[in-house]
């Protein structure tokens, strides 16, 4: 049959009027060349209108053979060229982050001396017979539970003359044994003085509120209280030294755990890289790893047509660009076929002729560093 | 009968569903419904000759020139033949009679060659008297303009001598280069024995290819043309009459009703047709051949 290899020329020299190809003693026709030549084994419809394209427009075009690329190591001893890479970062630095964490209880805040608090309710109408207990024997009084005592608090009147609910109008006159012989005091009327006492509520905040109670008395605190077990109650407090010290357990603890602790200085730099999804990379950052699916391939070298003077065919010289031809029903290259695209062209811009039956676009891939806004 | 042949052979071609729909067209007998002989480049559809071309355009399908104007090779805004069809017009119901072209053998290969050889000779004793006829005058234009005192007996000599000495190289024989396929254009006879020799959908069929094929029907049906979109991001951009005298209005991507779209790839679709000022038309076929349609607009709050 017929050799790959002229197949272009010989349909674009065909079409152009220069060369009759003779099949069988017969002459072919421009479109028997078509249907005969252009065949996914030795050219392709699509290369063969990308080769076509360009060559009217006047590029020099030949195949690309990547048996004749340097490698990459022979274009290291060889090519002094320089990398410009400019402004990129390679690797992240990565700063030590201190993982001790300095956590330091929090001391308690000393409980606030808050307002009047109705401490006992006064009981009036008990007569002040407290004096009278005999110290020696005690037999008419009920006792405290505490031996030593020998006062019954319980008749001793602290009048709350503050409180709201009973609002003790009047104290009544003490025991005139009490006093001094000549002194005698009349009932006292409290109303004035109250006039002048802040009768208002002081409105404690929550944790105020909570930390009076949990100053009554831990078996008093609410939370305590729901804890049925030891267990549970260890829990308790672990969620609250977790609370305090700004670590809280169910985000700590698990598998899954925050990026950052807030509490930790950190340089906004840092930050980013911490929370940054993308990674950026270049073409050509490990693509000598790359293996090569082979599905994509590089079809031609493109050279100018203004070149075409000093363009020899035994001596080309550099391309212009290189040319893989693919389609827009066919997948657009992944990363790898970028990367290993990229390696084999080297330092050529690579262009992708992209043919959508009948129509040509080309595109190519640069890279390019994305900005970041930050100021060390 | 010969038509009759063809129709059957036709329809064998084509899915099965479309026979009965075929066959009542073709009785209806419109005149540019006619055979258009289609061939294969590389598993894509070809039409060649120019008669073709005119009853693929005439039947209203749009199809992308590939090849380069002879006259005028070194340009890409007008090509020249071959015209690509889409793989939906090759299946399109009027056109379509795949011919993969035989070699001749034997006998009719040497009456080929005979003729070729023939034909070639004939040319050569034309354009041998055209050349001779060409250096006469180029001789006589030179003796003349030379006001040479020979006068006209030397100039008689002269035109003897090169009348008996002249060779008309046969290396400069002027030969044509046919564009299209020579066979057809000169024996009418032979479309009536074209034959299907292969159907032109490919082994794959799959249900993308399914429903891109009954929005064409659907949307040609409807009487406009169209033409392939991929560069709009879409499967077909559809104009209102011919292309050459319209912009498209819509481009149409087919989707099937059961899928599931991502809806980012809603979003940049409208994007694009509002960037190009189309109407994006979503089309989903639907049982018996109805096909839904949907626009999407870039419109505002009221």
């Amino acid at each position: 049959m017929f050799t790959p290899r002229p197949t272009l020329t010989e349909v674009s020299c065909v079409k152009l009027g220069n060369l009759q190809v003779f099949h069988l003693e017969l002459p072919l026709s421009v479109q028997d060349g078509y249907e005969r030549f252009l065949s996914p084994s030795t050219v392709s419809l699509l290369q063969y209108q990308v080769f076509g394209h360009l060559k009217r427009l006047g590029f020099v075009v030949h195949r690309f053979d990547s048996s004749c690329q340097p490698s990459s190591y022979e274009r290291q001893l060889n090519l002094p060229r320089s990398r410009d890479r400019a402004g990129t970062r390679l690797k992240r630095k990565r700063s030590d982050s201190s993982e001790a964490s300095d956590r330091k209880d929090e001391d308690r805040t000393p409980p606030e001396t808050s307002g009047v608090r109705p401490a006992v309710e006064g009981s009036e109408g008990r007569g002040g017979t407290w004096w009278l207990t005999d110290v020696h024997g005690g037999q008419s009084d009920p006792s405290p539970a505490s031996g030593s005592s020998h006062w019954d608090f319980s008749s001793i009147l602290f009048p709350d003359v503050g409180s709201r609910e009973r609002q003790p109008g009047r104290l009544p006159s003490p025991d005139p044994s009490l006093l001094p012989a000549s002194l005698a005091v009349g009932v006292c009327d409290v109303a004035p003085w109250r006039r002048r006492i802040n009768l208002r509520e002081v409105k404690t905040s929550p944790k105020e509120q909570k930390r009076e109670e949990q100053r009554r008395g831990v078996n008093k605190d609410r939370e305590v209280r729901r804890c049925r077990n030891w267990t549970e109650y260890r829990a308790l407090l672990a969620r609250r030294r977790g609370r305090r010290s700004g670590r809280p357990a169910h985000l700590w603890d698990g598998d899954v755990t925050p990026l950052h602790d807030p509490g930790q200085a950190i340089p906004t730099g840092e930050l980013l890289d911490k929370i940054s999804v993308i990674k950026s990379t270049h073409l050509l950052e490990g693509a000598s790893r790359l293996k090569d699916s082979g599905e994509w391939r590089i079809c031609f070298n493109v050279y100018q047509p203004d070149s075409v003077a000093d363009f020899r065919k035994s001596d080309p010289g550099k391309p212009y660009s290189r040319v893989c031809v693919c389609s827009f029903g066919g997948p657009v290259p992944d990363l790898r076929a970028l990367k290993t695209l990229a390696l084999q062209s080297g330092d050529v811009s690579l262009v992708f002729a992209v043919v959508d039956h009948g129509d040509i676009s080309f595109y190519t891939f640069k890279d390019f560093t994305l900005p970041t806004d930050v100021f060390p | 009968a010969a038509e009759e042949e063809e129709e059957e052979e036709a329809a064998a071609a084509e899915e099965e569903e479309e026979e009965e729909e075929e066959e009542e067209e073709e009785e209806e007998a419109r005149p540019s419904s006619r055979a258009v002989a289609v061939s294969l480049c590389d598993s894509a559809p070809c039409c060649g000759g120019v008669d073709d071309l005119q009853a693929v355009r005439s039947q209203g399908l749009v199809g992308a020139l590939l090849g380069s104007l002879p006259r005028i090779p070194r340009q890409n805004l007008r090509l020249g033949r071959p015209l690509l069809l889409l793989p939906e017009r090759g299946e399109s119901l009027q056109v379509s009679l795949v011919c993969c072209w035989q070699d001749g053998e034997g006998a009719e290969l040497r009456l080929q060659v005979k003729q070729h050889l023939e034909d070639q000779k004939r040319s050569y004793e034309e354009q041998s008297v055209l050349a001779l006829e060409d250096r006469k005058a180029a001789l006589l234009r030179a003796m003349t303009s030379s006001h040479t005192e020979s006068g006209d007996e030397a100039l008689q000599s002269r035109l003897e001598a090169l009348d008996r000495s002249f060779t008309f190289p046969s290396s400069a024989l002027a030969v044509q280069v046919s564009t299209a396929r020579a066979g057809l254009s000169y024996r009418p006879e032979a479309r009536a024995t074209l034959h299907a020799s292969r159907p032109l959908r490919g082994q794959e069929e799959s249900s993308c290819h399914a429903a891109r094929y009954q929005v064409f029907r659907d949307l040609r049906g409807r009487g406009f043309y169209l033409t392939s979109a991929g560069k709009f991001g879409g499967h077909f951009l559809v104009y209102p009459g011919d292309p050459l005298r319209f912009h498209a209005h819509f481009i149409a991507v087919c989707l099937s009703l059961e899928e599931p779209v991502c809806l980012l790839d809603l979003l940049a679709v409208a994007r694009l047709g509002s960037n190009v000022k189309k109407t994006v038309l979503l089309c989903s076929p639907g049982p018996e051949g109805r096909v839904q349609y949907t626009s999407l607009q870039w419109s505002g709050m009221v």
